[in-house]
């Protein structure tokens, strides 16, 4: 029995029908019939094994409510599978019966009751087997709070979701994921970015829409691959001018953020700390030191040093820093505000124009107040 | 006050069949029209060759040509995938859901000068099987997928075709136009370039 239902060829990724009498769907069981949950259970383990077959790569048991975990025999009865869907059966759990799957490399277990803890078998990545098959994996629509732990060593994972479940925060650790191509994250409650998620080499789809985003860390713009951006509906007031190194960007969606239009006007400026001055001279004088000359604390800081964009300036910066929004044409289209972060406020943006003393006319309009001469630096701060 | 007739297409084939009889002439009753894509009850076995999805966005499959008269089409739209709010080059526009959900979000247009962000008229979700109705004098829409767990596919009829339209910054009101094309015709994939960057803004 094979139907090919239209959403398993949707943009996540999933593989399509692996081809004709390789697809098992196993419908609902109809009518009550006496017995309990242990008969029903008992009743889909019969169901399956009398459908067992070695030659089958597809297994769909979408859309019915399964009445407790899958059953053990799984792997058994289908040493040949590819992609299983349990999509909608109110799984609370995923267990060992898939951990021996040796060929699976979809499973879209999305809408079900997953998120507790013990909800993915432990040892998923260590699966001699399956932790390196897997390649799509799509939770969307579980009760995830946070990433689950046993994802994170499947490092050939390429694609996955986790849309519409209760994501606070992304860990550092997806930075194992060395094979992700595609993240999709949207409709969660993720507050930032890690910028280790910058680390991914393939990433080319990333998305974050629906969440509680209020920045973007400018080492998103190492992500050379990406293609298309998703951060509509977050709480983003500007973007990183780095954003503007993502040449093969393609799509990118910005909307229902409360983006600044307006330049906000001076707030407070924090001259730098006595640390900060000594880092600075250290680094623009080049001055030497080996790592026994200083506590571990002020190399780590040292380290962290960022240039001033100011291709004139060559000076760095550490925690202080002015910072201006700018209004940039974004790939000769929108106004987008970008943050620039200048060591001082007598360093001037490098993407302003060579007139210095006062707007130039053809940058600013009714609209934005972008260009600032170096004797007007304001510091904006957007909290 | 023209005659509204009540059609009923059967299947996608029969519907097309109905189109072409509507557009024979030279006059359009919205109406008429309304009630046929209506009455189509979706069945995916039949327009799931159509159903091409992109990973990246949504995607743009002809369906048929309508003897020039208009263009029907079936578009895909992924998890989270939307369009950027847009007119239709005085053309009418009819959008039924033939899979998941769909938002719309009606703008009013800019003022002449395009400054300041644009205002929201109304938003709706239309289901399965539900049909709307767009010109150029009722206002500018956007049209998402807001789901992350569905994918949507809907089914839309423009008369007359055309292959360009503005689109429209939230923001600013600003408008660029921007020229539309087709990832599949007539169940073939159809692949093109863009070498312009999509921004749903």
């Amino acid at each position: 029995m094979e139907t090919q239902q239209p959403d398993e060829a949707s943009a996540g990724g999933e593989a399509g029908a692996a081809g004709a009498g390789a697809a098992v769907v196993v419908p609902a069981r109809r009518g009550g019939g006496g017995g309990g949950a242990a008969e029903e259970e008992g009743g889909l383990a019969a169901d399956l094994a009398s459908r067992r077959s070695a030659e089958t790569r597809r297994l769909v048991l979408s859309q019915r409510r399964l009445p407790g975990p899958l059953p053990p025999g799984l792997a058994r009865w289908f040493p040949a599978l590819e992609v299983l869907d349990v999509s909608g059966t109110g799984l609370a759990a995923l267990g060992s019966e898939l951990l021996s799957l040796p060929r699976l490399h979809t499973l879209l277990a999305k809408n079900n009751r997953l998120g507790g803890p013990g909800s993915l078998p432990k040892g998923l990545a260590e699966a001699p087997l399956l932790g390196r098959s897997l390649r799509v994996l799509n939770l969307s629509g579980n009760r995830f709070a946070e990433l689950p732990a046993a994802l994170l060593g499947l490092r050939g994972l390429q694609s996955l979701s986790l849309g519409s479940n209760r994501l606070h925060s992304i860990p550092p650790e997806i930075q194992e994921l060395r094979s992700l191509e595609f993240l999709y994250l949207g409709g969660n409650f993720i507050t930032s970015i890690p910028p280790e998620l910058a680390s991914l080499p393939s990433l080319s789809y990333l998305v974050l829409c629906d969440n509680k985003i209020q920045s973007v860390p400018p080492q998103l713009a190492q992500l050379h691959s990406l293609r298309s951006l998703s951060l509509h509906n977050n709480l983003l007031t500007y973007l990183p001018r780095e954003i503007l190194n993502l040449v093969h960007l393609e799509e990118l969606s910005l909307r229902g953020n409360p983006l600044v239009v307006r330049f906000v006007r001076d707030l407070t400026y924090n001259p730098p700390s006595l640390q900060e001055l000594a880092g600075r001279t250290i680094k623009s004088r080049n001055v030497s030191y080996t790592p026994g000359d200083l506590p571990g604390n002020l190399l780590r800081y040292l380290h962290l040093a960022s240039n001033c964009p100011n291709p004139k300036c060559g000076g760095v910066y550490f925690d202080s820093c002015v910072r201006q929004i700018k209004f940039v044409d974004f790939c000769g289209k929108y106004r987008l505000p970008l943050m620039h972060y200048l060591c001082s406020p007598e360093c001037s943006s490098p993407c302003s124009s060579a007139s210095q003393s006062s707007t130039s006319q053809s940058e600013s309009d009714s609209e934005d107040e972008a260009i600032v001469a170096a004797h007007r630096m304001q510091k904006v701060l957007l909290g | 006050m023209e005659h509204t007739q009540m059609w009923k297409a059967q299947t996608l084939e029969e519907l097309v069949q109905i189109l072409h009889h509507l557009f024979a002439g030279d006059k359009v009753n919205v109406a008429e029209v309304q009630a046929l894509m209506d009455s189509y009850d979706s069945n995916p076995l039949e327009w799931m060759q159509y159903a091409k999805f992109d990973q990246y966005r949504y995607t743009r499959n002809l369906v048929d040509q309508g003897n020039g008269k208009f263009n029907l089409m079936i578009l895909c739209w992924g998890e989270g995938h939307g369009s950027s709010i847009h007119d239709h080059t005085d053309s009418h526009c009819f959008m039924k859901v033939l899979q998941g959900n769909l938002k719309e979000t009606l703008f009013e247009w800019p003022n002449k000068k395009g400054i300041g962000e644009m205002m929201k008229k109304s938003e709706r979700v239309l289901r399965e099987n539900q049909c709307a109705y767009i010109n150029d004098s009722i206002g500018l829409h956007r049209v998402e997928n807001t789901s992350h767990t569905e994918c949507a596919v809907s089914l839309h009829l423009y008369s007359p075709p055309f292959e360009t339209c503005s689109t429209f910054d939230q923001r600013t009101g600003h408008k660029q136009k921007v020229r539309m094309t087709f990832y599949s015709q007539f169940g073939e994939r159809t692949p093109c370039a863009t070498a312009v960057l999509q921004e749903n803004n």
